[in-house]
């Protein structure tokens, strides 16, 4: 006996359910394989951008490297013309990034700083042997000339793209905070602030290293001279800063200095 | 550089390829989702760089690439993107006509040196 219409409809409506759950299924695993496909490609990528990210890295420290390398040649070439002041731009550089951590941060951090504070002499290159090394007092013109350094220095780092914002410390490294400072004779918040840190740094290495005619004064007493000029020579703010900082640290950063 | 045609049924595929290469092309790249796409735009466009998908709808990439290699005129690099260099699909499309062979999943760098290497200096 055959099945009855009604057994066979059931078993029709049977296959068809079965044929599309079997679509279906291949659906699904089709679109897996795709999103397993992207997932892949996507893995790559991440795995690319790392390795560009490493690269990149490795490049800017290199490029970094020889920025530094750079600035601390010209700094030696410019200091190997003193006999006295040795390594002054390095120890001056030291204490000038000192004062900058405590007083703005991301002054010290910026690369350039360093090379303004390293470099501030630069334009000494365009000043005779005979005015720079003259043992007597200079006459005006000579000291014209000397006071055209910073000017000089200026001119020759705006010539290099890497050098650029130190150049506002070559120029201003002579400014006084009342206004009596040359070439400009900038008074206060005019005088740019990483400029204002290095007088103060440039007085302390000065005073404390030894000269010919002199033993260089202790850290202690050279911090008194130097707030004795708050307001006058000095930013008030940085001398203010220049208290927080401990002989024992000053000694330490002389030290690494050598 | 070149102008560029992307083909490939998967369309995050194509904004993948087209995104990667948009930074170092003049123009953005063209893109197709199939065969018959493709024909149309290598008509319209007139590429000299097609980036072509092996298995897609209505027409894949081997049939696209034989039909484009009838055509007389200039004719583009084309670039197969296929699961393994050297299998047998690596075979049909050398023979469909394809230049060069990059490997699913691609690398962005090696993409972005073959598109350097095929532009011309």
């Amino acid at each position: 006996m055959g099945k009855t219409l009604f057994e066979s409809e059931q078993g029709d409506k049977a296959r068809i359910d079965l044929d599309r759950v079997r679509t279906l299924q291949s659906d699904l695993e089709t679109e897996r394989a795709e999103a397993r496909e992207r997932e892949r490609q996507m893995e790559r990528y991440a795995s690319d951008l790392s390795e560009t990210f490493r690269a990149e890295r490795r490049r800017s420290d290199e490029l970094r490297a020889s920025y530094v390398a750079t600035v601390r040649a010209l700094t030696n070439a410019v200091e190997a013309r003193d006999a006295y002041t040795g390594k002054h731009a390095e120890r001056v550089a030291a204490y000038g990034l000192e004062l900058a951590r405590r007083l703005a941060p991301a002054l010290a951090a910026e690369p350039q700083t360093e090379f303004g504070f390293l470099l501030h002499d630069i334009g000494k290159v365009a000043i005779p042997d005979g005015i720079l090394h003259k043992a007597g007092d200079l006459t005006p013109e000579e000291e014209a000339l000397m006071r055209r350094h910073p000017v000089i220095g200026a001119e020759i780092v705006s010539h290099v793209e890497f050098l650029a914002d130190a150049e506002l410390i070559v120029r201003h490294h002579h400014e006084r905070f009342d206004g009596g400072g040359y070439p400009d004779g900038l008074a206060g918040s005019e005088i740019p602030l990483a400029a204002r840190i290095f007088a103060v740094a440039d007085a302390l290495d000065a005073m404390t290293t030894d000269r010919p005619y002199r033993p260089g004064a202790a850290f202690s007493e050279a911090r008194r001279e130097i707030a004795a000029g708050a307001g006058h020579q000095f930013d008030p703010e940085v001398v203010a800063v220049l208290d927080r900082i401990s002989d024992t640290e000053f000694d330490r950063l002389r030290g690494t200095v050598g | 550089m070149a102008a560029v045609l992307v083909v490939d049924d998967d369309p995050f595929i194509r904004q993948l390829i087209v995104s990667t290469l948009e930074d170092t092309a003049r123009d953005r790249p063209a893109e197709a989702g199939d065969g018959i796409e493709a024909l149309e735009a290598v008509e319209r466009e007139q590429p000299q760089i097609v980036f072509m998908d092996l298995n897609m709808p209505r027409m894949g990439g081997l049939e696209a690439t034989r039909r484009m290699r009838e055509a007389p005129k200039p004719q583009p690099t084309i670039v197969m993107l296929t699961a393994f260099a050297g299998d047998e699909n690596a075979r049909a499309a050398e023979e469909a006509g394809a230049d060069l062979f990059l490997t699913k999943p691609f690398s962005p760098l090696e993409l972005l040196n073959l598109v350097d290497d095929l532009n011309p200096k």
